[in-house]
């Protein structure tokens, strides 16, 4: 279905609209009940829950100057299974709605989550054709893929091609680039500082200094052992005796420690133990204030007569 | 019947045969049940080590009627050999017939009066029951209760040492801590007292419990004796069930800790001879003797902040001590577990004080804080999976959107609840 697109539109998409379609995405899908959090539920009579990841639709809107298709922003849209296709009375109303805020903004496609384009797609894209000759098809695929490095967006246009001698309408790939405006930026720049844990690569400067230093270490570490065996080797007697060789090492092993004292002794475990006790002052901080936020959201959801508490109006 | 067991012999091999195994004992649960008095003899053709489901099976049956004298002595020495013998994954297929076979022993050995028996089986059927050491079962309370009764404290500690992350029933944990606190008391353990004591009165309650009230006067008591001091407040994370009601069904032992905060022991002492039947009815009387004799040691540690030096005499005058060889002996006690840090110079009967002499420049310090960080850091992880799946929970976000102002400054951007004024 998918080969790259021979149009030569070249697209810029917004972040904002990334974050709409997964915020839309999540929110539908935290608040199914039940949620699909249960992972080795007994499969009772062989029925196994449904896990299926709900679907989500909207249109993306945006402005096409030339041979630029630049995607601002998106909305949501009710997707109605019996005729499979969406609503279009509300999508009509909603366009009005925009069209007031933003004169210049044009209903360029919708979008969807799904890990591939699929056939029943077509016929959403085909009914928004009379509004836009040649909408977009704008895919987010929801599965969390760690290793993946690239966005997991994907813009697909519609062409006629011709299989089997039938002209027929499918999709294909087309490329993409991000464009910012500075109030994305900072917003985005503001999610990617929020969870820089599990995976994901060092995100502050501290970590990726202290990576590093990490990473020399281990190398010395491994080349300090290779030296190692090699001198039990030559001590067993597996290995003949080179003198060159010995004083070489002789000579690497006395230049370090450069200081060996009581004193240097002392000062350097009690500088090395106040670290220590910051990262563990820093680590204690940072606990109690996960279990404060945890306790909070305890109490609101679990606690039957809970405070009530909300603020006066500061004057 | 026979049948029965010639199909437990032949499936107890592989894990599959287990399976059906089990569907098959569970259809047949109720005949079991109806024929218990044959069942002994076909107890004997089964081995506990190879053919532990159909065993627990058969045994279930036989013990579920009441206990009496001579069925006791009768099955507490099969069921111990079953215990120490059976096979753990056979077991975790019917953990509640376990369960029940365990807590029949605990009663005949209760009835034989000889709890001691019970101890050493219990711990292996805990350990056996576990999914991992921090799950609490059903079955941990019930040994804690053998040990109290048997006064074997030390065996109970190495269960006391288990951090808990997952509990089967509250009611469980609600008594494995209570009965553990007791259990610190009596090895005079009492930051661990107080930490366990601490988690029953905080524990998420819907109605005030009898447990929870028996061990938040404990608490108060060990509270006074570790720490010289009765915090008013229960902390946020407590039920507001329990913050409203445990003061006033506690209430002298809550006037016995504001008296201890004068810092009179005259008073402290009036007090407790008054009030003296109402502790000895709830079993406290030793505990408030304790508390009571803990106040010259928090006279004794106030002095060190106000003084570098003090003669014996003089501590003896400050606390009410009746001579100045009675002060050298606190002052010796203290110093010996490490609560203060002193010299005693006996030629002039002079006290000095001193700091704290750590220097924090040794290895074992580095080790030390190091295993502590790494266990905060374990600790850490968990929060913040508990708290990202609190934050799914349907129930905390219906509720957390209508705490929300209801008129939205610009100046304040989250939701409310991290502002509480």
């Amino acid at each position: 279905m998918a080969s790259s697109s021979s149009s030569g539109l070249t697209f810029k998409l917004h972040p904002l609209v990334i974050v709409n379609i997964s915020d839309h995405y999540s929110r539908v899908k935290s608040q199914m009940n039940p949620p699909p959090v249960t992972s080795t539920s007994a499969t009772v009579n062989g029925v196994e829950p449904q896990q299926q990841a709900p679907r989500v639709y909207g249109c993306v809107i945006g402005v096409q100057r030339g041979r630029t298709v630049e995607i601002f922003n998106s909305f949501e849209l009710l997707y109605d299974p019996s005729t499979d296709s969406l609503d279009r009375s509300f999508l009509e109303k909603k366009q009005e709605l925009y069209k007031k805020v933003f004169p210049h903004f044009y209903i360029l496609g919708w979008y969807s989550t799904g890990s591939d384009a699929q056939e029943s797609d077509m016929h959403i894209h085909k009914a928004l054709m009379d509004i836009n000759e040649s909408p977009l098809y704008v895919l987010l695929n929801p599965t969390i893929n760690p290793a993946q490095k690239d966005l997991p967006v994907t813009i697909y246009e519609s062409e006629l091609h011709v299989i089997d001698g039938i002209p027929q309408l499918i999709f294909v790939c087309s490329s993409y680039t991000i464009e910012t405006v500075e109030a994305e930026r900072i917003s985005v720049d503001h999610v990617a500082h929020l969870k820089p844990s599990d995976g994901g690569s060092a995100a502050t400067q501290l970590a990726a200094h202290l990576t590093g230093i990490h990473s020399a270490i281990k190398m010395l570490n491994s080349r300090i052992r290779v030296l190692h065996h090699y001198l039990v080797g030559m001590q067993k007697g597996d290995i003949p005796c080179e003198n060159s060789l010995l004083r070489q090492v002789s000579s690497l092993l006395r230049r370090l420690p450069a200081i060996e004292s009581e004193k240097f002794q002392d000062d350097f475990l009690m500088e090395y133990n106040d670290t220590l006790l910051i990262t563990y002052l820093a680590m204690f901080t940072n606990c109690s204030s996960t279990m404060n936020e945890l306790v909070d959201k305890f109490n609101t959801a679990y606690d039957r007569n809970s405070r009530r508490g909300g603020r006066t109006a500061f004057i | 019947m026979e049948g029965l067991v010639t199909q437990i012999q032949g499936l107890s091999g592989t894990a599959s045969d287990v399976l059906s195994l089990q569907n098959l004992l569970k259809q047949a649960d109720d005949s079991l049940h109806a024929e218990s008095t044959r069942l002994p003899l076909f107890l004997d053709q089964l081995d506990p080590s190879k053919h532990s489901l159909g065993y627990l099976y058969f045994l279930e049956a036989c013990t579920a009627g009441p206990v009496t004298q001579e069925l006791a002595s009768s099955y507490v020495l099969t069921i111990a050999r079953f215990i120490s013998s059976c096979v753990t994954e056979q077991i975790r297929l019917a953990p509640d017939k376990f369960i029940s076979v365990c807590k029949r022993f605990k009663d005949q050995v209760l009835l034989l009066e000889e709890p001691l028996r019970g101890v050493a089986p219990m711990l292996t059927a805990i350990r056996k029951l576990q999914s991992s050491s921090e799950h609490l079962t059903a079955l941990h309370p019930e040994f804690l209760l053998l040990c109290l009764l048997s006064k074997c404290y030390k065996t109970a500690l190495s269960i006391l040492e288990d951090d808990i992350f997952e509990v089967d029933q509250p009611r469980d944990l609600f008594l494995f801590c209570y009965y553990g606190g007791m259990i610190s008391i009596g090895q005079k353990q009492f930051r661990k007292a107080l930490e366990l004591l601490h988690n029953v009165v905080t524990a998420p309650m819907s109605t005030v419990n009898a447990i929870a009230v028996e061990a938040f006067k404990k608490y108060i008591l060990v509270s006074l004796i570790h720490h010289g001091q009765f915090p008013t407040n229960l902390p946020k994370y407590a039920s507001s069930v329990a913050q409203r009601n445990l003061k006033n069904l506690c209430q002298p032992y809550f006037e016995l800790a504001s008296s201890y905060s004068n810092g009179k022991i005259a008073d402290l002492e009036t007090y407790v001879e008054a009030n003296k039947d109402k502790f000895e009815s709830d079993n406290n009387l030793g505990l408030v003797k304790q508390a009571v004799s803990s106040m010259y040691k928090r006279n004794i540690q106030r002095l060190t902040q106000t003084y570098l030096t003090l003669s014996l005499q003089d501590i003896a005058n400050r606390v009410q001590l009746n001579s100045p060889k009675e002060a050298e002996m606190h002052v010796l006690q203290m110093i010996k577990d490490g609560e203060i840090y002193a010299t005693i110079n006996q030629k002039d009967g002079m006290v000095r004080f001193l700091e704290d002499p750590e220097q924090y420049k040794t290895c074992e310090m580095i080790e030390r804080i190091d295993s502590s960080i790494q266990r905060l850091m374990t600790v850490s992880k968990k929060l913040n999976v508990m708290d990202e799946l609190m934050s799914c929970d349907p129930l905390y976000l219906a509720k957390a959107g209508r705490e929300r102002q209801r008129f939205d400054f610009d100046d304040f951007d989250n939701v409310p609840q991290r502002y509480n004024i």
